[in-house]
């Protein structure tokens, strides 16, 4: 999934880098919210590396405002989440098929992820209005 | 924007030292810091496009990240497998795993030879 272009044109300091930077980020990361909705390995897949280019732009800005770093942290966690699903789902595709048992418990670690990265990305929504309203300010 | 100077020479200094830790150790290890330091650097290359237009620098990076993909992968897989499988399953499992086992030490050695002819401080 290719990232969409940030508009850079006529930023003038870092502040405004970042804020141009963020709102795309964090729009495109919203934007793929279904596929956590959905549960679908494409969907799951589309949404997590969105999430990585927010954290990793948040981690790259915190040192401008601190409390982009606890998004960053929470985001991280969450990426860890839909990471360990889509490993369960890769392996899951070349696993035999007279290994029901183990297939079991791989769909039901999955879910688990899947859950799991559900309720950071909810908990993580306040902060997100915060930063798509500028409460977090960054002067921008 | 000095900000973006520093830290575009950073992230690749430090990509650059991942890449070199890796060639001379390959292992688990390092093929995870070569992989989220090429990370990294991409989303910066990606996020700045406008202002620091990189393309060449970016295929580059992107090529090599792709080069480590199988290695991440049948790593990963293979201890997952591990930990996860079934206790009543483990001779099911055992022709699987000695694929991953073969896979991994193999995907690894490519990788390293890639990334043996890639540089990211030039």
């Amino acid at each position: 999934m290719k990232p969409e272009r940030v508009e850079l044109t006529g930023v003038r300091g870092v502040r405004e880098l970042a804020g141009r930077v963020l709102r795309v980020r964090l729009r495109e990361a919203r934007g793929l919210t279904g596929g956590l909705q959905r549960r679908d390995q494409r969907g799951l897949h589309d949404f997590r590396i969105a999430c990585k280019r927010l954290r990793y732009a948040l981690e790259r800005f915190g040192e401008l405002e601190p409390s982009l770093g606890e998004m960053a942290l929470r985001l991280a966690l969450l990426q860890d989440a839909l990471g360990e699903a889509h490993d369960r789902d890769v392996l899951l595709s070349i696993l035999p098929p007279a290994m029901a048992g183990t297939e079991r418990r791989l769909r039901a670690e999955r879910e688990e992820c899947v859950n799991r990265a559900g309720t950071i990305w909810r908990a993580l929504s306040p902060m997100m209005q915060a930063l798509d309203s500028h409460r977090i300010s960054m002067s921008i | 924007m000095k900000w973006l100077t520093k830290t575009l020479h950073d992230e690749r200094r430090a990509l650059e030292r991942a890449r070199r830790r890796f060639v001379i150790k390959p292992n688990e290890k390092h093929l995870h810091d070569v992989r989220t330091a090429g990370r990294r650097f991409r989303s910066l290359l990606e996020d700045v496009a406008d202002l620091a237009p990189c393309e060449r620098l970016l295929r580059r990076v992107k090529k090599a990240a792709a080069a480590t993909d199988a290695a991440r992968d049948a790593t990963i897989i293979l201890r997952l497998l591990e930990a996860g499988l079934d206790a009543g399953e483990t001779e099911l499992a055992r022709p699987l795993l000695e694929e991953l086992q073969v896979e991994e030490a193999a995907a690894t050695e490519r990788a390293r030879k890639a990334l043996r002819r890639v540089r990211f401080d030039s």
